[in-house]
């Protein structure tokens, strides 16, 4: 067989495999490592509108987490509104925010642009840390909110980690699919020249800012969706969790470290990253705590120093060896098809 | 919009606030201002240099704190003399951290004059250099009696902490010092010029990257001074430098990127928000004025009160 | 490079993954005869020195019950303890809660100390209807939300609030001292702030006129503001909630600002930490602290269990350590009862439970008992205070008068140095 049908055959067993995995794997501990990753995959993607289309670094995304998680739970909790609808709520929220915020943020250079989020970001923090209510609307400040047990759909609300399964994975690949269908488009272009070649794109009359912003809205409208989903399957969160800069960094890490600005980068940092975070949190926390993210620093620095484009690069290459070697093609070195 | 907590009880139950708590406010908060100055010092030269936001200058902090430690747990001595071993420890780390980790980033992207790996590097040396002190040493905050912990004067009605007017002292000297060093000496000369144009300053025969190891060295032996100024009343924990980070960012912006006195005076203006400021609200709201007040600098001036025009 | 075949790699990726996967989540083998405890605690970061005291306690209790045959009624079955590290993060406990529950199949789980940690975790356990004992966390709400699984041995702290005021209260008589004034400091989290409710109700029920109401976040760098604040405002009392390292901070800022009042009454935590009281010396003198229990108590087992305790770890038992200790023997005895590891018939038992003998009884109450909300109805508090004694700063317990230290009054109103 050829190169491509084997890829073909076995990206159709990957997509099988993964929305049929539940069927085979019935522990919720598993599930719910599943799902984190997902979850954290979803994170980086959206992430990545920003960090790698717009190619600024912001590091204060987890406010838009809590702004979504804050936003659908408030209006549930007081006035009984389905989550799902929250959710929506949050998103929209969540984009205004980053609108207002992106307006003058994007205009900074680089480094100034990684603070500014930085300082956002923790401004967010502390004004819900220190705030119990706006209005009639309980934030319970540092103490965070716990959602009552009421098992329904309608509530976002399960006793079974497999419906958040399906919907994690559903919105990832929403998210994928928002990436791509933006690269292809025309702001995906833009928004390319104005990350690579400032200055040319403006004298070609582009209005990068423009679709820059639109960029961080929609990235931050989809991050708010994330929100409400954190909150929805632990049913507890509290600001230091949702909103802290050791979050809004752990989200740009794994984007970094698989390589930001492409599509499969980000979900592939959180596939190799995740795993790692785990493992040592279940078989080193007490030995020795904060391996994972001594790991993570090692990585960070050794894939920017040598292969600043992420991982996702060298695994390509990687995997296109394997299929070559497999199928018995040989190709001449330096020639790609 | 009514959000509970704001403004808060102590506000609203005062009508006049005596003049001698505000003139202690002032002196409480000069003093702790001047050693954010100090700390905001290090990061300043380092960015002003070499153009690198150092993400793992609170780590550094937190490095010089634990050394700090160690020497006067292990020999007793008072921490000031502990400098002698701890600020050229701190000086070695730093020019080998600049040599090995950071080099090799700037050298990859030799013509790009703020390259913003630097900052996730930096961020990657933070995050080890926190979590392997704290497998090392465990996440116990660790405090140290000496000989001036807890001791103050008076001056009238004004209670002056002991520690802290020592860290108003080692600030200025330091700052005077390293003025001197920058304007007199010719290791001094080289880095002011590589700080203007490394590439210029390369073809006139300086070792860019040599004079970088020793800017890098000399901003990580000031956190060495500021951990042991900081021992006597600060608790050391492995991420002490945390908080002094991003003080220390917030600080640099607003004195003005490369400006010594922007950092020194940038101190005590934050110094002075939170002592003066928690006054008249709760203490755990000067952490967002403090924000606000970064955001305001940034979108109005971003270059900082000293700081010059740059094409942000 | 076909674009549709560059993203194939990811196959390659989640097959390693998959495989990794096995060794994540693998569960333990199960043995018989075995009933399995899932403890959360702290056992690093701020709070890792209380956690691990609670860990000590724990193991202890558990040795005794085994050595002594087990739980009878399962055919000797011994208990066996499981411990996972909190880190004092909520979001760690409730995965570990989960993973207890799902994973291990743990047949009870106890913890977590931090009542922000507790609270979320106990959720996950009436979730999935598995026992969950509370040892020590306070915060009023973990028993105040119709759960059925939660039972809780400490104080709530509206409870710790109530026996401050009373205490207050009884000194007034006592010395004739004047109170009309007072300043409530506390650390910017859960705890704190839960604390800061009770004592806003209960102010106004005594008359007290609060002159200053001040959280304060648990890492500031520098608590001057704060110290100056309550200078200030001239509280006749000052009642303070901290954990380990800002007490040490704020009481030696105090000092250094020469702060005064008539009486400082600490909550625990920070204040009865053991790092408090190397690291504050005399700054410390004449303060008071609230707890669940003193190593000077006097009632039968104390001495001979302190000794044994001191003798393995090094230190004294402390009210945590206390509460850790008698829990495994509630939980032994609910077992007994129960005859059977089956979650409901457990709660039943833990539900009528009446535990007034054996071991358990060094607490400072006479018997365990659980009401309809998992509140354990006879916790109680002591009110101790630190004085220095032959040059060391010691924890002397003052108050009630049947539990105070014998041949020791409070001194009340603090003495002006």
């Amino acid at each position: 067989m050829t190169k491509e049908t084997l890829d073909k055959i076995l990206k159709i067993v990957l997509i099988v495999g993964v929305f049929t995995l539940p069927i085979w794997i019935n522990s919720p501990t598993y599930l719910q490592i599943l799902i984190l990753l997902f979850f954290y995959a979803y994170l980086t993607t959206s992430w990545n509108l920003v960090g790698g289309w717009a190619g600024v670094l912001p590091l204060g995304h987890s406010a838009y987490v809590g702004i979504g998680a804050y936003t659908s739970t408030v209006l549930f909790m007081h006035y009984g509104l389905s989550p799902w609808i929250g959710m929506l709520a949050g998103g929209v929220v969540a984009a205004i925010v980053g609108t207002i915020i992106g307006i003058p943020t994007l205009k900074l250079r680089g480094a100034y642009f990684a603070l500014a989020t930085m300082a956002f970001g923790e401004g967010v923090r502390v004004f819900i840390e220190n705030t119990d209510k706006i209005g009639p609307f309980v934030l319970n400040g540092p103490r965070g909110i716990c959602i009552p047990l009421n098992e329904s759909f309608w509530n976002f609300q399960f006793m079974s980690k497999v419906p958040y399964y399906y919907i994690i994975l559903i919105m990832l690949c929403i998210a994928l699919f928002v990436t791509w269908y933006m690269s292809r488009i025309r702001i995906g272009y833009y928004l390319n020249a104005g990350g690579e070649e400032p200055e040319a794109a403006q004298a070609l009359g582009v209005n990068v800012a423009k679709y820059k912003v639109i960029a961080m809205a929609i990235s931050c409208f989809m991050t708010g969706l994330a929100g409400t989903f954190y909150a929805q399957l632990m049913l507890y969160f509290y600001p230091k969790a949702i909103l802290g800069l050791d979050f809004s960094f752990e989200i740009a890490f794994i984007a970094l470290i698989g390589g930001r600005g492409t599509l499969a980068g980000p979900v592939l940092g959180a596939l190799i990253l995740r795993p790692v975070t785990d493992f040592s949190r279940i078989y080193f926390s007490s030995i020795l705590p904060g391996l994972h993210l001594v790991i993570y620093g090692l990585v960070l620095i050794l894939v920017m120093i040598y292969q600043p484009r992420g991982i996702q690069e060298p695994l390509n290459r990687f995997y296109n060896w394997i299929l070559d070697k497999v199928t018995g093609n040989i190709e001449k070195k330096g020639v790609k098809s | 919009m009514r959000i509970s907590g704001f403004p808060p009880v102590s506000a609203v139950r005062e009508n006049e606030v005596k003049m001698d708590f505000i003139i202690q406010a002032i002196v409480s908060g000069t003093l702790m201002g001047s050693i954010y100055g100090l700390a905001a010092l290090g990061l300043t030269l380092i960015f002003g240099v070499i153009k690198v936001i150092n993400f793992a200058h609170g780590s550094c902090l937190m490095v010089g704190m634990y050394a700090a430690y160690w020497v006067v747990t292990l020999t007793g001595v008072n921490p000031y003399l502990a400098l002698i071993v701890v600020v050229p420890l701190l000086f070695f780390f730093g020019y080998f951290l600049q040599d090995i980790v950071i080099k090799p980033v700037l050298e990859a992207q030799s013509d790009v004059r703020e390259p913003t790996e630097v900052i996730i590097v930096t961020s990657g040396v933070w995050y080890i250099l926190d979590n392997i002190t704290l497998m090392i040493f465990g996440a116990e905050y660790r405090v140290v009696q000496t000989s001036i912990t807890g001791k103050s004067f008076e001056i009238g009605e004004i209670i002056v902490s002991t520690p802290k007017l020592y860290g108003l002292i080692a600030t200025i000297i330091v700052s005077v010092a390293l003025v001197w060093f920058l304007k007199y000496t010719k290791m001094g000369k080289s880095i002011r010029a590589a700080s203007l144009d490394r590439e210029a300053a390369s073809l006139m025969g300086i070792n860019q990257y040599r004079v970088f190891n020793i800017a890098f060295g000399i901003g990580t032996a000031i956190m060495g001074v500021v951990g042991c100024v900081l021992l006597p009343f600060y608790y050391v924990f492995p991420t002490v430098g945390v908080i002094f980070d991003v003080k220390c960012f917030i600080i640099v912006v607003l004195g003005g990127l490369g400006s010594i006195p922007g950092a020194l005076i940038g101190g005590i203006i934050i110094g002075l928000i939170e002592s003066v400021g928690a006054q008249f609200m709760a203490s755990t709201w000067t952490e967002l004025i403090v924000y606000l007040v970064f955001l305001a600098v940034l979108f109005i001036k971003p270059a900082g009160l000293f700081g010059e025009e740059r094409d942000w | 490079m076909k674009k549709s075949m560059k993203y194939g790699f990811i196959f390659v990726v989640a097959l390693i993954f998959a495989c990794s996967l096995v060794l994540a989540g693998s569960p333990a083998i199960a043995k018989t005869k075995v009933v399995k405890i899932g403890n959360i605690l702290p056992l690093s970061g701020p709070s890792a020195s209380v956690g691990i005291q609670g860990k000590y306690a724990r193991e202890l209790a558990t040795e005794q019950i085994n050595n002594a045959g087990g739980i009878k009624s399962l055919g000797g079955a011994k208990l066996e303890n499981i411990y996972v590290d909190s880190k004092s993060d909520p979001t760690v406990g409730v995965s570990a809660a989960e993973r207890l529950i799902n994973s291990d199949k743990v047949t009870i789980l106890s913890g977590c100390w931090n009542s922000a940690v507790t609270y979320p975790s106990t959720q996950v356990a009436e979730r999935y209807k598995v026992p969950f004992i509370v040892p020590v966390s306070v915060r009023n709400t973990i028993t105040e939300r119709g759960f059925k699984y939660t039972f809780r041995i400490a104080a709530k702290d509206a409870w710790w609030a109530r026996d401050q005021f009373e205490f207050l209260e009884d000194m007034k008589k006592k010395s004739g001292a004047d109170l009309k004034t007072m300043a409530f400091v506390y650390e910017n989290g859960d705890w704190g702030v839960g604390m800061a409710e009770q004592w806003e109700k209960l102010a106004k029920k005594y008359g007290y006129d609060v002159v200053l109401n001040e959280p304060y976040p648990s890492t500031a760098s520098d608590l001057t503001p704060v110290a100056m604040k309550i200078k200030r405002k001239k509280p006749d009392v000052i009642l303070l909630t901290s954990n380990a390292a800002d007490a040490i901070l704020l009481t030696n800022t105090m000092a250094e600002m020469r702060v005064k009042a008539k009486a400082i009454i600490g909550t625990g935590g920070g204040h009865a930490d053991p790092m408090f009281r190397k690291n504050c010396g005399a700054n410390a003198e004449y303060m008071f602290d609230v707890v669940e229990w003193e190593a000077d108590l006097r009632k039968p087992g104390i001495p001979e269990l302190n000794a044994e305790f001191k003798k393995r770890h090094g230190f004294n038992l402390s009210g945590e350590s206390v509460d850790a200790y008698a829990s495994v023997y509630v939980i032994a005895d609910a077992l007994e009862k129960a005859g059977s590891t089956d979650p409901k018939k457990l709660r039943d038992a833990l539900a009528n439970m009446h535990l007034d003998s054996g071991p358990a009884m060094i607490v400072s109450y006479d018997a365990v008992e659980f009401d309809e909300t998992g509140q354990n109805i006879n916790a109680g508090i002591v009110m101790v205070q630190y004085r220095m004694i032959d040059g060391n700063l010691e924890r002397v317990s003052v108050w009630p008068a049947s539990a105070a230290r014998a041949g020791y009054e409070a001194v009340f109103p603090m003495p002006k140095k």
